[in-house]
């Protein structure tokens, strides 16, 4: 993923000559071809996240269009009020990426984890908040992202993700059909949708064939489709890679919640604690219960009811 | 301004009152008419509680006009107690969380930097927001991207919300520490226009380098009762303060003279 973000930076620097790209300290090697050719258009500003946000707005201000760069849980807790005063509030068209977010650095620890960032993100009024789940969602989305008259945090994974199936193409606020099927819908967000696709394999055999779509957009959230599957199916799956407060599972839940005819919810995520001991991602989504294992027998008994 | 509108922060206000005038009528770019003249010097009040000055010297120098000082920190005003862009689209930015303006104002000399725009930025911090962590980010960067075309004037008047700047920083010396960060620094007296001129006229102060006047200041500067007292903060002033205030500066308030709406 973070090849393709590389890539698709490029060409939006190439196309617009007012993209900028800040780092606070990171990304080594990975923006070497942009800062070769773009030369002052690229900035380290060090570890220095409240800067590297203020330094972000006030190019902005001047008509630039920054794209501001770090780890994930970096890049929104540590300079949040930044973000809510000098980006949001002004709404002005920066891009935050936060790179590896939810347990892409699950061995670095509690400080690496960054299951907060989408909900303090989506606190903010004027974000718009994306979490692409494959290389290709973020060649798809980041072009559109960067049409944003305001705000945006884009999230990136790691190196060497497989690219999914898809029947739709990544619309930026438009839930995204991966497969059809009939009455369960699982929506999730970002790399967690590969242990959605494993899980729905794992049902295939039994005939249970669910319907999934990649909530790619978090906000605003596509509450037309929403709507438009509650008329379909019994139940919705919500699989995240998030605390329960404040990403999708708050969204969905939000938006159900004012429904005439509330339709029935189940989650499958981490729960609202902080997860110790330095496992790999796949341990820990395994010991939480959000591998493809869990989200299987968690459809199975949607389906069966 | 601040007794009909029931707010402000009159000791911060006064203390950087001399430092605005020489900075927007004399050595600023700034164009009353055209607001956002892409030649304008940019300026950033960061330390944006003191506003009652900065709006009375917006309104002296044409930018707003003079009777909408009585409509400060009203209800839906223009001129809210903390300067808000969106209510008064004049100003380059907005300011009332402390600590950004340093940091914004990098942004915006670099910005300005990469497209060959020649004008400068200036950001005027109170000595409390000193204390923050990014204003030094912002220092270091500044330092490092070499912004010539970057002034940060600090309103040293050595009084915080409850406290003495002095002890909370622990005697420490700001232009030696701008310096230490890369700048080049001076210490004026920040009342003294001849002084303040002088230095304004030698920026950058050194080549290739940003620079940082350190201005010293009183604290409620002009009226005995406030001068140098922590009490003044926040205080709002009642009418007798007014009216012995102004008297002690042979002032009227500037919107009287053009007929109060209220």
């Amino acid at each position: 993923m973070r090849k393709a973000f590389s890539d698709s930076l490029m060409k939006e620097a190439e196309n617009n000559p007012q993209v900028t790209f800040m780092t606070g300290d990171l990304g080594f090697q990975v923006f070497d071809e942009f800062s070769e050719k773009f030369g002052a258009r690229y900035i380290n500003v060090g570890v220095a996240e409240a800067q590297l946000i203020n330094v972000a707005a006030g190019m902005a201000a001047e008509g630039w269009r920054p794209v501001a760069y770090s780890i994930a849980s970096f890049a929104t807790a540590r300079p949040f009020e930044q973000i809510r005063y000098c980006v949001s509030y002004p709404n002005l068209p920066v891009t935050l990426v936060g790179a590896g977010r939810g347990f892409t650095y699950s061995t670095s620890g509690v400080s690496h984890h960054a299951l907060d960032d989408i909900g303090l993100m989506s606190l903010l009024p004027n974000m718009t908040v994306v979490i692409p789940g494959d290389p290709t969602e973020i060649e798809e989305l980041f072009p559109q992202v960067m049409r944003c008259s305001g705000p945006a945090y884009f999230t990136v994974g790691r190196f060497g993700e497989p690219r999914y199936q898809a029947e739709e193409p990544s619309v930026l606020g438009k839930a995204r059909l991966l497969k059809s099927g009939q009455k369960i819908a699982i929506m999730s967000t970002g790399e967690i949708t590969h242990e959605v696709l494993k899980s729905v394999n794992l049902l295939h055999s039994e005939n249970i064939i669910p319907m999934v779509y990649q909530m790619h957009t978090i906000k605003p959230l596509d509450t037309v489709t929403l709507d438009n599957l509650a008329d379909q199916v019994r139940a919705m799956l919500v699989v995240e890679e998030h605390f329960p407060n404040g990403g999708l599972w708050a969204a969905v839940t939000q938006w159900n919640a004012i429904r005439d005819k509330p339709i029935r919810l189940q989650r499958v995520g981490p729960p609202d604690s902080f997860i110790l001991g330095n496992l790999n991602r796949e341990d820990v989504r395994k010991k939480i219960g959000c591998d493809a294992h869990s989200i299987a027998i968690t459809c199975r008994l949607l389906w069966n009811q | 301004m601040a007794h009909d509108g029931g707010e402000g922060h009159l000791n911060g206000a006064l203390s950087c009152m001399d430092l605005l005038v020489a900075l927007f009528y004399r050595w600023m770019k700034n164009y009353p008419d055209n607001p956002k003249h892409e030649n304008r010097d940019r300026f950033i009040f960061s330390k944006g509680h003191a506003c009652t000055a900065y709006y009375a010297i917006l309104a002296d120098r044409g930018f707003i006009p003079m009777n909408w000082l009585a409509q400060y920190a009203k209800n839906n005003s223009p001129l809210p107690s903390h300067p808000c862009l969106h209510a008064l689209p004049v100003l380059d930015w907005s300011s009332g969380s402390l600590g950004h303006g340093l940091g914004v104002a990098t942004g915006m000399s670099y910005g300005l930097k990469l497209s060959g725009n020649p004008s400068r930025v200036v950001t005027l911090l109170s000595d409390g927001e000193c204390n923050e962590g990014s204003t030094w980010e912002g220092a270091m960067f500044a330092a490092a991207q070499q912004l010539e075309n970057l002034l940060v004037v600090v309103d040293y008047n050595r009084i915080q919300s409850v406290g003495r700047t002095d002890v909370l920083n622990g005697f420490t010396s700001f232009e030696e520490k701008f310096k230490a960060f890369g700048w080049g620094a001076k210490t004026i007296d920040g009342h003294h226009l001849p002084e303040i001129n002088d230095a304004l006229n030698e920026f950058p102060f050194e080549s290739g380098k940003p620079s940082a006047l350190i201005a010293k200041t009183t604290a409620g500067r002009g009226v005995s009762f406030m001068e140098d007292q922590v009490l003044w903060h926040y205080r709002v002033p009642s009418g007798d303060d007014v009216k012995q205030a102004l008297e002690e500066l042979g002032e009227a308030p500037l919107y009287f003279r053009e007929g109060n709406p209220s």
